[in-house]
């Protein structure tokens, strides 16, 4: 079979699909991964470049002799990771970005921007539970009680993670949460839908390094570095909403904040966030 | 899929699991007296070899933050205790009214180069040539942050080691009649690289909080770039966002 598009890479490197097939055996790995990883690789490293076909479904199952099933599977993540577009009647193509983009979170509009950024992620949650509260967040945090709903999730974008959040509302709101809610939106508009008009956040950044779990859920080896924050959700400094703990990707999440000097010439008289 | 370390990040994988470890003692994760997961569990848990869970566990052992009871187990110590919380030197460093009491400054670079290519790239406006400084920041005579600021060279001019004393760069300038008006900051983690960490009396790989700057006049004339590099055990940036517009959300704030 002819296929229509062709591209170098299933005629110069008929090799890889023994490869593919040869390395099932050794690693008891997946054909289908092993066929997305020689293509990410190609997409990765410019072999296939932005906007060029890829080889037709075909051609990928004759070269390295796999089911049509296990092409598709292959395909089929690439797109959902959104670095290949399917065009029906056209082919497949490599999309433009290959890197997912950063994402910043502005402090100084963070009401704002904490549900736009919400609604460029797509959350997982992989804990939604009432348990108890880390000694030491009691101890920082006492009104959350021995007891809160604790919420976990992984947030992505164009299908690579970006950020695992831990959130803790204390018992009382968290019985009113319901968890397709969260599923959907950003915790701050899930609490306000609810009643409480959050009037302020304490927002505290620092760094840390992968746990386990970290480590797995944002694909990044153990130890890597990554960009922690806390936010803690309050009326009035005085009620306790939520605290949500994240730890970031520091390649693809950022946080910003634009500063304005404080009136007065001197440089001591401190600076505020800049008033949007 | 267990997912195994790597030397990705370019650090033994002893040092990952030592710094993985260290961090959930300090953290309060494993508490006091709190038994740690078994050898077998380490091993299985990060998929590094018994060997390099032993080196890690050796480590600890030998700093003091945990106890190895033969035929019970490990243990983390009681008396894990931090010398001062992130907390506490935030406040510390924040309060420019007590900074010259309590930090210090070591210049270890104040002199003209070719700007960055990186600073070029990004802003022609720093032109060809620019003042860049190095130096580290101690609260108590503990390294916490290292800084290196650059400076377009008709504003720094006139800065010299003894200008800049204890003070932030923005302070200097100030008094040398450059007023920063507006601050741009960005927060990112990275790992210590060998420079980073011996500076910061810290672990290579270890992952380090950093911030970066850019300071501009009134008239949006650039003062300053600056990159922050903290040892995140000693140092966290705390921001109080108020969302009433009428009121300030402030910052607390160090340079």
């Amino acid at each position: 079979m002819t296929p229509r598009t062709t591209h170098r890479t299933n005629k110069s490197k008929p090799v890889r699909g023994t490869e593919v097939r040869g390395r099932r055996n050794d690693k008891g790995v997946a054909r289908y991964y092993l066929l997305y990883e020689y293509l990410s690789g190609a997409l990765n490293d410019g072999t296939i470049p932005a906007g060029a076909a890829l080889p037709s479904e075909p051609t990928l199952v004759s070269s390295y002799k796999l089911s049509r099933t296990t092409v598709r599977r292959a395909l089929a993540r690439l797109e959902g990771e959104g670095r290949i577009v399917r065009r029906r009647g056209s082919g497949t193509f490599a999309r433009q970005n290959r890197t997912p983009p950063r994402l910043h979170l502005n402090l100084h509009d963070f009401f704002a921007d904490a549900a736009s950024l919400a609604s460029k992620m797509a959350s997982t949650i992989l804990r939604f539970e009432f348990g108890p509260v880390p000694a030491s967040l009691r101890e920082l945090q006492p009104q959350l009680g021995q007891q809160s709903l604790i919420i976990q999730r992984v947030h992505r974008s164009h299908g690579s993670p970006y950020m695992l959040t831990t959130a803790y509302v204390p018992e009382q709101l968290g019985r009113k949460i319901r968890k397709s809610a969260v599923s959907r939106n950003s915790l701050l508009t899930v609490l306000e839908q609810l009643g409480p008009r959050i009037t302020t956040t304490e927002y505290t950044a620092s760094a840390i390094a992968a746990d386990a779990v970290a480590a797995k859920r944002l694909d990044v080896p153990l130890g890597a570095p990554l960009l922690r924050t806390r936010a803690v959700l309050t009326i009035e400094r005085d009620q306790l909403c939520a605290v949500i703990d994240s730890a970031c990707r520091p390649d693809r999440f950022n946080v910003r904040a634009e500063l304005e000097r404080n009136g007065g010439r001197n440089s001591n008289s401190g600076w505020h966030l800049k008033r949007t | 899929m267990t997912r195994a370390t790597n030397a990705g990040i370019g650090v033994t994988r002893y040092l990952q699991v030592y710094t993985v470890l260290s961090q959930a003692l300090a953290e309060g994760d494993i508490a006091a007296g709190e038994a740690l997961p078994s050898e077998p569990s380490l091993v299985r848990q990060y998929g590094v070899s018994r060997t390099t869970v032993r080196r890690a566990l050796a480590r600890l052992a030998a700093e003091r933050c945990i106890v190895r009871r033969r035929g019970s187990g490990t243990f983390a110590r009681d008396s894990v205790t931090k010398s001062a919380s992130a907390r506490q030197i935030a406040a510390i460093l924040d309060d420019p009214r007590s900074a010259s009491n309590n930090t210090t400054v070591r210049v270890l670079e104040l002199k003209q180069t070719p700007v960055p290519d990186f600073l070029h790239r990004e802003w022609p406006e720093f032109g060809a040539t620019v003042m860049t400084i190095r130096k580290v920041q101690y609260v108590e005579h503990q390294p916490v942050a290292l800084v290196t600021a650059y400076v377009p060279e008709e504003v720094g001019r006139q800065l010299t080691a003894r200008r800049l004393g204890n003070d932030t760069v923005l302070t200097a300038l100030d008094k040398l009649g450059f007023h920063g008006a507006v601050v741009e900051e960005e927060a990112s983690a990275v790992a210590a690289d060998p420079v980073t960490a011996k500076h910061l009396d810290y672990n290579v790989g270890s992952p380090v909080l950093q911030m970066r700057h850019l300071a501009r006049d009134a008239h949006g004339r650039i003062l300053s770039h600056a990159n922050y590099l903290y040892r995140p055990d000693r140092y966290e940036i705390h921001t109080v966002v108020e969302r009433d517009r009428n009121r300030r959300g402030r910052q607390a704030f160090r340079l």
